[in-house]
């Protein structure tokens, strides 16, 4: 005989001991005595910390003065933070001219804008747009930040970088407020929607066309001032090093990784010795070697300056590794992809572009993001060998006469920033990667 | 049914359902094509490219000889047995400066990078599995701390956290007249902003019985540890190691010491003049890199040693507990173990990181291989090309031999598994 209940038995609560906050905290801090000595222990500890933290940097702190003697007059055992404010500019723009300072903050302003398409769900083309700023950003911010006169290619180049933004743009608005992509609107504007496919091309291209002399003709009565590489400092320098690093790593990297997995032995053989000598040295070895031997490897008379020799030896450097990086994503694609795209007749660079690197470089993209944080943090080095990069400028401040010996908060300052910028960083690549991995699975 | 394969024509594919059929030719007859048959395509890629770089170098050696011509500078390796006129204030071996050669000085860096390397190594693998542990406490707030440890070294980059040590903590030291007594008023141990001085020790004319003692000490309690792991493998009866094989190894040297008469004197710092003379002194450059790269290099072995641990199967630790193993055995005994094939890669590359970071003693001054040789002797003998060229090739030589051991110990982990 079985005893059955009509009604269905109403849940319990789960136990306070899961729920509440007492039950958290005697699970998580005071489960044992140990536990609980542990636990007293180390908030005695991060209170002294904090507390002095706070004392010294923030309570006692002197955040406006003249010098540094006012700064002992106010507090003699609190920060200077007032030197660091002083030379705000300097950490961040270097000695580049304070008039032209908006050419910079115009040239971040242009990247982000160009750049945030790339968040926007509704908008489509994401990878022609990674790949026109890869292609042509660089110019454009080339020609804003140093000025002078532009040669016939940089005028090509800086017209095709201003036509493609404009595209950009109004892709990315038709893309939030219509949901279509830019040329889909545009044939829809002139009626041509059941066109053939040809002439709506040629519609297209001819627009296209028009808006590029136009600009060119436009852009040709420009005139920028010359600011020479060496006023260029601060973050701005670390920036402009390390971006360029970035977008020149990855298709360098890519070559060296394709190569490394070849199958033709002189190939391989090369870029394997390539990658592992770039990778087995320091950094601040290549970097002397670029001041030092690329003077004397240019025939005579034919002069780099200091910053190009610079910017070659990270692009070298990153290279490598980012090979090393390309070729983990490239293992990690199925034997199975290699074989249906040959399947199809696809060749060597069929197969690579159209089948494995797509898969590859989406599984990358949280990698990628790290070695850009690694190298952000590695071109600090060059302010070595005397380029005034933002550790350059930070350690200028206690040279300068008012701040003379001011050196501790200058670091401090340093270190708060980049740790904002790439633990920032890092946690955003997290988040990809987990995402990314959810999509896959499935 | 069992249809035997045309042994007529090795291109053909019989199909053997449907034996009616005459067997198709597949492959069809091709034209030879110079530009469309692989290899020859293959054999073209390969000499372009070796084409490509053997004109590059041609080209940059070319260059690099006329330009050394056109400015007069000296090539060749004369310059290592020249004698070096400059000095430095940190050095293993014996050096005279205008008397020891730029052989010498290499050695020195080599030596001098080698050794901070190797202590920095040491001390982040230890404080980085110790993080790494405490990393997965099941403390909350000590695992959060120590989350906050790892995240903070990591993403400052290493060269502030060099200059920081040096000029924020080991410069602002007190000066030598009040000079901090780390061994608590013997005067042993002393820390000033000149750095730190220890007492070193002169072994006298019978101390060397005290360290046979010590090795017969040390020898005779792996071998009683060995035979108790037997005894235990066979009975099963556990016998107590730790406290025997210590008290052997301290007691042992120890009476052999006294009973020789204490045959060990002290060379201790004493103050003379402006400064300490005499003992062991390590300046603060390579007190500030030796701590910013420990930490630093901790910080990452941290996550390393975590991330291992977090792969081993949930239930092996489960398993542990419930046959009674209290949870310090249960990381040392079963955990560890398991989570080394995954740990010692990442370790092994942080090594060499170490190694390579190193030099970022040239921006605090102390005397490592890329500071005292690729750059000091480099601005005095301005052999360019040769003397980046050694340093490069040291760096290699120990990215290739750190490597070489890795390879061993990733095979000896394949076949364990098998």
């Amino acid at each position: 005989m079985a005893i059955i209940k009509a009604q269905k038995t109403t849940a319990r609560a789960a136990p306070l001991s899961e729920t509440s906050v007492v039950g958290w905290l005697h699970k998580n801090l005071f489960s044992s005595v140990f536990n609980t000595l542990l636990t007293l222990v180390t908030l005695y500890v991060i209170y002294l910390t904090l507390s002095s933290v706070f004392i010294w940097g923030f309570w006692d702190a002197t955040f406006v003065a003249e010098n540094r003697r006012e700064c002992f007059n106010n507090s003699l055992t609190g920060a200077c933070w007032a030197g660091v404010i002083d030379w705000f500019d300097n950490i961040f723009y270097g000695r580049y001219p304070r008039d032209q300072i908006w050419r910079i903050n115009f040239g971040g302003l242009l990247l982000a804008l160009w750049m945030a398409p790339l968040w926007m769900g509704r908008v489509n083309g994401k990878v022609l747009i990674a790949v026109s700023v890869i292609a042509f950003y660089p110019f454009l911010a080339g020609y804003l930040f140093a000025g002078g006169s532009k040669n016939l290619f940089l005028q090509i180049m800086v017209t095709g970088a201003i036509v493609a933004f404009a595209i950009n743009m109004a892709n990315m608005i038709t893309g939030l407020t219509r949901r279509v992509s830019l040329n889909v609107f545009v044939i829809q504007l002139f009626g041509k929607t059941s066109a053939a496919e040809k002439s709506q091309r040629n519609l297209l291209l001819l627009l296209a066309g028009l808006v590029y002399a136009a600009v060119f003709f436009w852009q040709m009565s420009w005139h920028v001032e010359v600011v020479n590489w060496t006023k260029w400092g601060g973050l701005f320098l670390t920036l402009v090093i390390s971006g360029i690093g970035i977008a020149s790593a990855l298709p360098g990297g890519i070559i060296l990784a394709l190569g490394r997995r070849s199958k033709l032995p002189v190939v391989r053989v090369l870029s394997t010795g390539f990658i592992e000598i770039f990778r087995s040295v320091p950094l601040i070895t290549v970097l002397f070697m670029a001041t030092t031997m690329f003077p004397l490897f240019m025939p005579e008379g034919f002069v780099l300056n200091k910053l190009v020799q610079v910017i070659i030896a990270v692009v070298l450097f990153n290279a490598c590794y980012m090979a090393e990086t390309v070729r983990a994503g490239l293992q990690a694609i199925p034997k199975g992809q290699f074989e249906g795209a040959h399947t199809i007749g696809l060749g060597y660079w069929g197969t690579m572009g159209l089948v494995v690197m797509p898969q590859a470089l989406k599984h990358m993209i949280p990698n990628i993001v790290g070695s850009f944080i690694g190298l952000l943090k590695d071109t600090t080095l060059v302010s070595i060998i005397g380029l005034y990069d933002i550790l350059g400028m930070l350690r200028s401040i206690s040279k300068d006469v008012p701040w003379i010996g001011l050196h501790k908060e200058p670091l401090i300052f340093g270190a708060i920033l980049f740790f904002t910028l790439c633990f920032s960083m890092s946690k955003y690549s997290r988040h990809l990667e987990v995402k990314l991995s959810a999509g896959n699975k499935h | 049914m069992y249809a035997p394969q045309s042994h007529q024509n090795r291109n053909a594919i019989v199909t053997s359902e449907t034996e009616s059929m005459p067997a198709v030719r597949i492959r069809p007859k091709e034209r030879f094509n110079l530009f469309q048959d692989q290899r020859v395509r293959a054999a073209m890629y390969q000499v372009l490219a070796a084409g490509i770089v053997g004109f590059l170098a041609w080209y940059l050696v070319t260059n690099t000889a006329q330009n050394l011509e056109a400015r007069g500078m000296n090539t060749g390796f004369g310059f290592i047995n020249a004698t070096a006129g400059f000095d430095t204030d940190f050095k293993l071996i014996d050096y005279t400066p205008g008397v020891g050669t730029f052989g010498r000085i290499f050695l020195i860096g080599a030596l001098n990078t080698l050794l901070i390397s190797a202590l920095a190594i040491a001390i982040s693998t230890v404080l980085g599995f110790f993080v790494g542990v405490l990393r997965l406490s099941p403390n909350w707030l000590v695992a959060k701390v120590a989350l906050a440890f790892v995240e903070i070294f990591r993403n400052v980059p290493l060269l502030i956290q060099v200059v920081f040590w040096y000029i924020g903590v080991f410069s602002l030291l007190p000066v030598v007249k009040k000079t901090i007594d780390l061994s608590f008023g013997a005067e042993r141990v002393l820390l000033n902003n000149r750095g730190l001085y220890m007492a070193s020790p002169i072994p006298g004319e019978l101390f060397w019985m005290t360290l046979v003692a010590l090795a017969v000490a040390i020898i005779s309690a792996i071998i009683f540890r060995r035979q108790t792991r037997k005894l235990q493998d066979k009975s099963g009866t556990q016998i107590k190691t730790l406290l025997p094989s210590f008290a052997v190894i301290v007691l042992l040297p120890g009476l052999v010491f006294v009973a020789t008469g204490m045959p060990l004197d002290w060379d201790v710092p004493a103050l003379t003049g402006f400064n300490f003379q005499g003992g062991t002194s390590l300046p603060p450059a390579f007190l500030a890199l030796l701590v910013a790269l420990s930490i630093y290099h901790a910080a990452h072995i941290a996550e390393s040693v975590r991330a291992g641990i977090l792969s081993v199967d949930r239930g092996q630790q489960d398993a542990a507990m419930a046959i009674g193993l209290k949870p310090g055995r249960v990381m040392a005994l079963v955990i560890i173990p398991q989570a080394m094939p995954a740990i010692v890669p990442p370790l092994i590359s942080n090594w060499m990181n170490t190694v390579k970071n190193s030099s970022l003693a040239i921006a605090i001054g102390y005397a490592d291989i890329v500071s005292l040789f690729m750059q000091t002797g480099l601005n005095q003998a301005g052999y360019a090309v040769e003397m980046v060229g050694m340093t490069m090739a040291f760096y290699m030589a120990i990215s290739l031999t750190i490597s070489f051991f890795l390879n061993i110990y990733n095979k000896r982990v394949q076949l364990v598994e098998r």
